[in-house]
């Protein structure tokens, strides 16, 4: 018999039951108009939807937004990402839908396991990712990608995406590794070819193809090289076994592929220890923020920063004007803004292609990465992705930094390919052979 | 009554994925884990009374334990391949071989003493896990989980069952954590309610008194400390396997802290208040993702669009109820719902 102490009982677990049924939904195919879809596309208006009758797609990010070493890039690069992302739906969206950033927006913290578990959060309710942040987290993430045609824009320039990710990792710009044969080809044209170099770096293929880039110059250049690995602040407490490093080997130049926190201890520490050699950097290491820490002195003195592109305030390109314009020329705090908004770029024209050919289910987003150039607004060349026609581009820019620059970043270098960086062969990710 | 009550939610729970997407049943497949995690230092803390802050440390054993014998034989870590018929078990008991070496350094102790030597261990664990990158990968780059391989079937594939239904992935972990859970479940209710766990509770409850009856309090102890580690040593390895990928900061101390959070804000020394627990931890941050859609000031962006976002949310939220609970009801969420219980029937009489 059905009792009233039966129905209280009851009541709690069925009430989850019903509550967790009605939350989930697996998104289904179908079609609009003439355009076929499955995951993360639907008829239905995105949550603020710029154009009325347009259906959703739906981009996943997976950034490092509040704890972990890059929060400071993490932050602006998705905020461009946002603005990025409205001009294309103040523009109509692609397709006849608009585009939402924001409902799938996650924060990894730069964690492996965190991003894997974030990224099998969102999967099943995307069309693609906006943002893929970090190379150790998208490397663990890769497999998940792969079965389930998952293409997104990479926040990481590992030189491996060129070769081992099928096109699934869309990345703009040159590679850490070509970065760092950029950035000692400068410091050489600067300061003279230095005899000794050491390069700090994070574990992992950030750090490892920052580091493999100075091994190859060195073998290059006939220059002593030596790489130094180091973790975050907070898993390594300190700097201080690079500092001592910098002491006992007395590097003419240290490269540094760490974070921001890390490059302003290291620069900061070692100049007041009497150091009188040359920092050149990663373009993820370097923060504006650092200028105002004890470092800044430091930093303007001895750094000189590589980056793929201006960071913000050019005029002469049309990504940077509409990036301008969306900012309402209201300073962004670090290049990571521009960085977010060009690294855009490859989705939306993959995107635009896609809806073009009617059909903007996974299978054929992840085809269509073999016929896609993307066109940069001029910010970088075109570039091409996929098997056997990747662009593996070799330009950087170089900048001095100063308090009364935008961005503190003075560009003394653009369009630069050092001597080193152009000849070079790269036909396989540069840590392949470390 | 009780046991149609039981067979009732156990229905549910079965039929229930059939329902759910692939992202909730991973997160129910998550709570059942974390409950079996928090069944076994429920078994130590709540029912023998050893305050352990080292709970992360048995997780992290059991889980590269688990990757190491069924990880990809070719990946760049080490990876035996073995089946989940090998390498589940094999994480409950090294987790909890670890456990029993342990368990003599802490039986001297008690309270706020075997609270250090614990976080002692932890720390011990962390460096462990940083350094031995031939198993774990290292800090910041991790390694993948073992591969979801039992009794020779593939998992990780779709199939259908009969042509009937077709089960996925997410479905197939979900079934297999519930039916973990459930067998864990009844056998730490028969450890309680047997001789052992009344020795546990007078363990617990007056030490000194135990003794002079008769109660070998450190033989007991040291099985308390082996079976707490290998429910977490069995649970670390089915966590890994939810994720795919483990990392080894995962392994700190906030990790222990969470499944203390789940004891003490379920009903320590209880199997139902540890369930209230973990379903409370366990779905609270996928609720408070749904807050921007209800409540406009939260924003769910990054914390550039404004403050509060629901990552911080999340964080104070979590914080403030571990407070709360200690200081309001400290017999958790199950002291609220007998609270509720006793006084529903005559409501909204008072007298």
């Amino acid at each position: 018999m059905i009792t009233a102490a039966w129905v209280r009982r009851a009541a709690a677990p069925l009430a989850c039951a019903a509550t967790l049924a009605a939350c989930g939904a697996d998104d289904k195919s179908g079609s609009s108009g003439d355009v076929m879809f499955d995951n993360g596309v639907t008829n239905e208006p995105c949550p603020e939807a710029k154009n009325p009758g347009n259906g959703c797609i739906y981009l996943g990010t997976i950034s490092d937004l509040s704890e972990g070493p890059f929060a400071v890039v993490g932050v602006e690069y998705t905020a461009a990402q946002k603005d990025f992302w409205d001009r294309v739906n103040e523009d109509g969206g692609i397709g006849g839908f608009d585009v939402d950033v924001v409902k799938y927006t996650r924060d990894a913290k730069y964690n492996p396991e965190e991003h894997v578990a974030k990224l099998r959060e969102i999967e099943p309710h995307v069309l693609a990712l906006a943002q893929s942040f970090g190379t150790p987290t998208t490397l663990a993430g890769l497999d998940i990608m792969k079965r389930a045609n998952l293409v997104g824009n990479g926040a990481t320039a590992w030189s491996g995406w060129a070769f081992e990710d099928d096109g699934l990792v869309l990345e703009s710009g040159q590679s850490y590794c070509v970065e760092s044969l950029n950035g000692l080809d400068h410091i050489a044209e600067e300061f003279g070819e230095p005899k000794r170099v050491l390069a700090v770096h994070f574990a992992g293929d950030f750090g490892g193809d920052a580091a493999a880039g100075a091994e190859l110059w060195g073998a290059r250049n006939d220059v002593e090289v030596t790489t130094l690995e180091t973790a975050p602040n907070a898993v390594a407490g300190s700097q201080d076994a690079v500092l001592a490093a910098i002491r006992r080997r007395q590097p003419e130049v240290v490269l540094v592929a760490t974070g921001p926190a890390e490059l302003g201890e290291i620069v900061g520490k070692a100049v007041a220890a009497g150091f009188e050699g040359q920092f050149v950097g990663s373009s993820a290491t370097y923060g504006p923020s650092l200028l105002k820490t004890p470092a800044g002195p430091a930093l303007k003195a001895r750094y000189r920063y590589v980056g793929p592109h201006a960071p913000y305030a050019r005029a002469d390109t049309g990504a940077h004007r509409a990036m301008q314009r969306a900012r309402a020329d209201k300073l962004p705090q670090s290049a990571a803004y521009a960085g977010g908004w060009i690294a855009s770029y490859p989705l939306r024209r993959l995107l635009e292609q896609a809806a073009k050919k009617g059909d903007l289910t996974r299978a054929n987003v992840r085809a269509t990465v073999q016929d896609v150039t993307v066109d940069y607004e001029g910010a970088l060349p075109p570039r091409r992705f996929g098997r056997g026609g990747a662009t593996i581009e070799r330009q950087a820019v170089i900048a001095t930094l100063d308090d009364e620059a935008p961005l503190s970043t003075r560009i003394i270098k653009d369009v630069f390919v050092g001597s080193t960086a152009k000849d070079v062969t790269i036909d396989r990710a540069c840590t392949a052979d470390r | 009554m009780r046991r149609w009550w039981l067979a009732l939610l156990l229905g549910t729970l079965l039929v229930l994925p059939l329902w759910l997407d692939r992202e909730l049943n991973t997160l129910m497949a998550t709570l059942f884990v974390v409950a079996i995690a928090a069944i076994g230092l429920d078994i130590l803390t709540g029912w023998c009374g050893q305050v352990s802050l080292g709970h992360a440390f048995f997780l992290g054993i059991g889980a590269y334990t688990a990757a190491a014998l069924g990880g990809d034989p070719a990946g760049r870590v080490v990876g035996l391949g073995l089946d989940m018929l090998v390498w589940l078990p094999a994480a409950g008991v090294v987790a909890a071989a670890v456990g029993v070496v342990v368990a003599p350094l802490a039986t001297r102790l008690g309270g706020l003493y075997l609270a250090i030597v614990t976080l002692g261990l932890v720390l011990v664990g962390e460096h462990l896990f940083r350094e031995v990158t031939s198993i774990t990968g290292g800090a910041g780059i991790g390694r993948p989980a073992p591969d979801l391989v039992l009794a020779g079937v593939d998992l990780d594939r779709t199939s259908s069952l009969r042509g009937i239904v077709s089960l996925d992935r997410e479905m197939k972990l979900y079934l297999l954590c519930l039916a973990l859970l459930v067998a864990l479940a009844v056998i730490a209710r028969n450890l309680t309610s047997s001789a052992v766990g009344r020795a546990f509770a007078a363990v617990r409850d007056r030490g000194a008194a135990a003794e002079l009856v008769g109660i070998d309090l450190t033989r007991h102890k040291i099985v308390a400390f082996a079976v707490s580690s290998f429910y977490a040593g069995v649970a670390g390895a089915l966590l890994a396997t939810i994720t795919g990928f483990i990392e080894p900061r995962t392994y700190g101390l906030l990790y222990s802290v969470e499944f203390l959070a789940v004891v003490f804000i379920g009903g320590a020394g209880s199997l139902t208040g540890v369930l209230l627990g973990a379903m409370f931890v366990t779905l609270m941050p996928r609720l408070v993702q749904e807050l921007p859609s209800v409540l406009p000031f939260v924003t769910s962006g990054s914390s550039a669009d404004g403050f509060p976002s629901t990552f911080q949310l999340q964080t104070m939220i979590y914080g403030a109820l571990i407070v709360a609970f200690l200081i309001l009801e400290p017999r958790g969420l199950l002291g609220l719902c007998r609270r509720a219980r006793g006084h529903l029937p005559d409501w909204p009489l008072r007298h």
